[in-house]
């Protein structure tokens, strides 16, 4: 009997997180959108709802109503398992961050995540690098020049990026002796008490390869628009290519800006000035931050050129993040 | 100050050469030499220390139908040590002519042009394409025996099955249109498959900004071979002109360079005035001056949000189209029209500066220089658009004189080879303004200089406004020449302004017999217009020597051994307009 309650409590926040990360994916393109067009001088969607505020359930119509066109000569099966393989790894990460500490309402014990496993982390990362499979095969896939490059491109970044994000995760880890997201952030008290006061250099790691991850401006070497068409979404139409910005740009930046914040800034902890609600707000406070301030480097920068890209991976991130390993242990061992 | 070779050094030719011919209409000295004698001729003048003709300017060819020797082969060369030029003529005995590639560079693409449109061969010449035809196209269109509305010859039954044809002129045969066979011939003859990939990029592509087809054979992301297919924006211009009258060539040269058309349009009109002799009032002077700077800010900030749009700064783009945007609504207060103005006529301007422009250019340049300098702060020293732009496509001051590279390409490399300071035209004589020059050549040192010389035009708009504001009941176009149209009021007001008029509009001004080079320092680089008179209405031959033509040639020897992302980024530095190098 307990082994249905935990399955159909698991199902349902499954689906309230999917549903919601899809919800909530909608309107972060409504917030990017509106947050280039103030930075370009411009007001944004205006016309549809209050302050273009159905916008994004508009674009979603248009979306999923458009005709899919799949070009003749691609590789059917890879073609459409790779919006698949792009989207889904990135939503499955979502099963591993915690929102908040377990609450009780009616009786009833909430926990705002799926599961709270220790290997939390590890999982996180795992399920991200599945995720470019799908950016690799819709470039081999679409058996057109574009997005092979494209999609090679990205492997190329990504190959560097994911070392450096995962040794720069290890000084937090290190920190808070876990890999359970739940307990890093019990393991981060008080205001000074946050990572990013310890573990700055790690900070700056993952920041770029957060960008790196997903593609957004100094880094969007695989969609160049400028040389390579759209890269490696070129011959996606449809639904098909609205789930590539989405996981990348949207799900794939807001999870990783949630890890961020998990790993450096406390995760929901803060003042408790919002009530019983204050962890979320100050969870999704922290998160929408994170979002912004890459929106604000996307919506600024030029872009990198591809070598400068990996060159910049394996001869500064690597090393600074393998540095702050050892740094991080030399103080431990020190402290004791 | 003429900028043609003087007569003493002219003399002196002929006394090396003593079969040589020299011709001299108003400044312009053209000497004529035989074929045989040509390629020694040409040899010398560029050896020569004590004329040192290094950089070459244009070539193209007259066709004299239907007397012979039926072609005329013309060089356009410039001594940059002297600041002299001289036009070389040559008879073409049957229909080839050695080669000048191996002394100019740049005379690759352009005897490709002369063999597209004329079919001359030229022996020696490496690769001798067509450049705007496609591979297979049987006529040469330029020659005068080529009808203008060309050889109708396909026969397109699908329109014929239409009902109710509208027109009573419906002819269902067409001119030839290139097959997709054709065009894979014409892709295989230029470029072949040695590495990995070629890429396509264009003719339709968001980094080219119009229609050109670029050709990459790559090994990896290595650009390792590039060729370049152009001709899609192909009009035939040149063409057109020998069937018009002077003025009615204004329009097409607004749409040759459609981003500073203005420019374009000062630059024909000048030579047409030197031409006929006519000589414009002050205050037409002063205006042309001013909205040809104008519209080289104009044009640079549509440079300047593409480039970085290319290379990712996606906001710089609205940025620079804000300040645009006011500067069009500016021309078009002034001219009537935003884009494509024909604001320029033979002796003068259209209209009189309307009350208040004076003011709102004023208080547009008193606010430009904080918003280049918002532009400045965005990218000169961001690290991401050094790393993007240094070190790419670096032009020597030998590939300057060997391409025939002018405007900033020619600057970058550390050449003050300025039109409007070698030849001045209109007031650009009586402004004080500085030529920025780059150290390096590369693609950083030309977004340099490019915004130097927005804030250099700012302060030659000053100059302008101050100066205007002094003439306000000036005359503005110079009527009582007998070549130039009378304006409106006149024709309604006097019967002799009519007939003046009529004439002009019908017959064309007669120019007297002769050729005029004249050049004008475009946005884009030199815009020269080469005009054969023969005593007609119209232009009997008119050649529009292309700044961005030229420029763009130069792009698969800069590109090679660079990668793709490069080659946008020297691509947005050339800034080539495909209008202008198409025609």
């Amino acid at each position: 009997m307990e082994i249905l309650g935990t399955v159909i409590g698991v199902a349902v926040k499954s689906l309230i997180f999917i549903v919601g990360m899809f919800l909530a994916s909608a309107y972060l393109t409504l917030i990017e959108r509106k947050f280039a067009g103030h930075v370009q001088q411009r007001p944004g969607p205006l016309h549809v709802g209050f302050h273009g505020i159905l916008q994004p359930i508009a674009d979603a119509l248009k979306v999923l109503t458009k005709e899919d066109i799949v070009p003749a000569n691609v590789d059917r099966v890879l073609f459409y398992m790779a919006s698949l393989l792009a989207f889904v790894p990135v939503i499955m990460i979502l099963a591993v961050i915690p929102f908040g500490e377990p609450f009780t309402v009616f009786g009833l014990e909430i926990k705002p995540y799926i599961t709270d496993l220790n290997v939390g982390l590890i999982l996180a990362l795992a399920f991200g690098s599945i995720s470019i499979y799908g950016v690799i095969f819709a470039g081999w896939a679409s058996n057109s020049k574009y997005p092979m490059i494209g999609g090679l491109r990205k492997a190329a970044v990504l190959i560097g990026y994911e070392v450096a994000l995962g040794f720069a995760m290890v000084g937090p880890l290190m920190m808070a002796g876990s890999f359970s997201l739940r307990e890093i952030v019990a393991a981060q008290d008080g205001f000074f008490g946050a990572f990013i006061w310890y573990q700055p250099i790690a900070f700056i790691v993952i920041l770029f390869a957060i960008l790196a991850e997903t593609g957004r401006t100094p880094f969007d070497v695989q969609e160049a628009e400028a040389e390579l068409v759209s890269g490696y979404n070129t011959e996606y139409s449809g639904m098909k290519f609205g789930l590539f910005p989405l996981a990348e740009w949207y799900i794939g930046t807001f999870v990783l800006s949630a890890i961020a914040v998990i790993l450096f800034f406390g995760g929901w902890k803060g003042p408790e000035i919002f009530g019983p609600l204050s962890p979320f707000v100050w969870f999704f406070l922290k998160v929408g931050m994170m979002f912004m301030f890459f929106l604000w480097v996307h919506w600024t920068l030029p872009r990198y050129r591809v070598d400068q890209i990996t060159e910049i991976a394996w001869k500064v991130m690597l090393p600074l993040s393998l540095l702050n390993i050892f740094i991080t242990a030399f103080i431990i061992l020190i402290k004791g | 100050m003429s900028y043609w070779i003087d007569q003493g050094k002219v003399d002196a030719l002929k006394y090396t050469f003593p079969y040589l011919k020299v011709y001299k209409y108003k400044d312009v000295v053209s000497v004529e030499i035989d074929t045989k004698h040509l390629k020694d001729f040409l040899t010398f003048l560029k050896e020569d220390p004590a004329y040192s003709f290094r950089m070459f300017i244009d070539f193209t060819v007259v066709d004299h139908y239907p007397s012979t020797p039926r072609f005329e082969a013309v060089y356009i060369l410039f001594s940059p040590h002297y600041k002299q030029r001289i036009i070389v003529k040559s008879w073409i005995e049957g229909d080839s002519l050695p080669t000048a590639t191996d002394l100019w560079k740049g005379a690759k693409w352009a005897e490709r042009e002369a063999w597209d449109m004329f079919g001359i061969k030229f022996d020696g010449h490496e690769n001798l394409v067509r450049i705007f035809l496609w591979e297979g196209y049987p006529y040469f269109p330029l020659r005068k025996d080529f009808p203008k509305e060309g050889i109708k010859e396909v026969y397109l039954p699908s329109l014929n099955e239409r009902e109710n044809i509208p027109s009573h002129d419906y002819d269902p045969y067409h001119t030839p249109i290139p097959t997709l066979e054709d065009l894979e011939k014409t892709q295989k003859r230029r470029i072949d498959k040695k590495n990995q990939i070629v890429l396509n990029w264009g003719p339709l592509h968001p980094g080219t900004h119009g229609t050109i087809w670029f050709m990459f054979d790559m090994e990896g992301e290595t650009i390792k071979e590039c060729d370049i297919i152009l001709g899609q924006l192909h009009r035939g211009i040149e063409k057109l002109a020998e069937d018009l009258t002077y003025t009615q060539v204004i329009p097409y040269t607004d749409r040759m360079d459609y981003i500073s058309a203005i420019c374009s349009n000062v630059t024909y009109v000048n030579a047409v005035e030197k031409l006929l002799g006519v000589d414009p009032p002050e205050k037409a002077k002063w205006i042309r001056t001013m909205l040809c700077e104008l519209q080289r800010i104009n044009s640079h900030l549509l440079w300047l949000g593409t480039t970085a749009l290319d290379l990712g700064a996606l906001t710089m783009f609205l940025y620079t189209f804000r300040e645009r945007e006011k500067l069009m609504d500016i021309i078009e207060g002034i001219a009537g029209i935003r884009l494509n103005s024909s604001f320029m006529r033979i002796g003068g301007v259209r209209y009189d500066l309307p009350e208040g422009a004076i003011d709102i250019v004023e208080k547009f340049i008193e606010d430009f220089p904080s918003r280049v300098r918002d532009y400045e702060d965005l990218l000169t020293k961001n690290r991401i658009w050094m790393k993007r732009n240094r070190e790419v496509g670096i032009v020597s001051e030998e590939d300057v004189y060997q391409y025939g590279l002018t405007g900033v390409m020619a600057r970058s490399a550390g050449v003050p080879y300025d039109i409007r300071y070698i030849q001045p035209t209109d007031a650009y004589a009586e402004v004080d303004f500085e030529i920025p020059l780059g150290t390096i050549g590369d693609a950083y040192d030309r977004y340099l200089i490019r915004i130097e010389e927005m804030k250099q035009s700012v302060k030659i708009v000053h100059q302008c406004v101050d100066r205007l504001k002094r003439m306000k009941n000036d005359r503005y176009v110079a009527t009582d020449n007998p070549y130039v149209l009378p304006t409106l009021q006149e024709t309604y007001l006097s019967i002799e302004s009519m007939v003046k008029d009529f004439n002009l509009r019908i017959y064309g001004e007669q120019a007297p017999l002769g050729e005029v080079y004249l050049s004008g320092e475009n946005p884009r680089g030199e815009l020269g217009f080469y005009i054969v008179s023969k005593g007609e209405g119209k232009p009997y031959r008119l050649r529009i020597r292309s700044g961005a033509f030229y420029n763009l040639q130069a792009f698969p020897e800069l590109i090679r051994g660079k990668t793709v992302a490069d080659a946008v980024a020297l691509l947005g530095s050339i800034d080539p307009v495909v209008g202008e190098t198409d025609r």
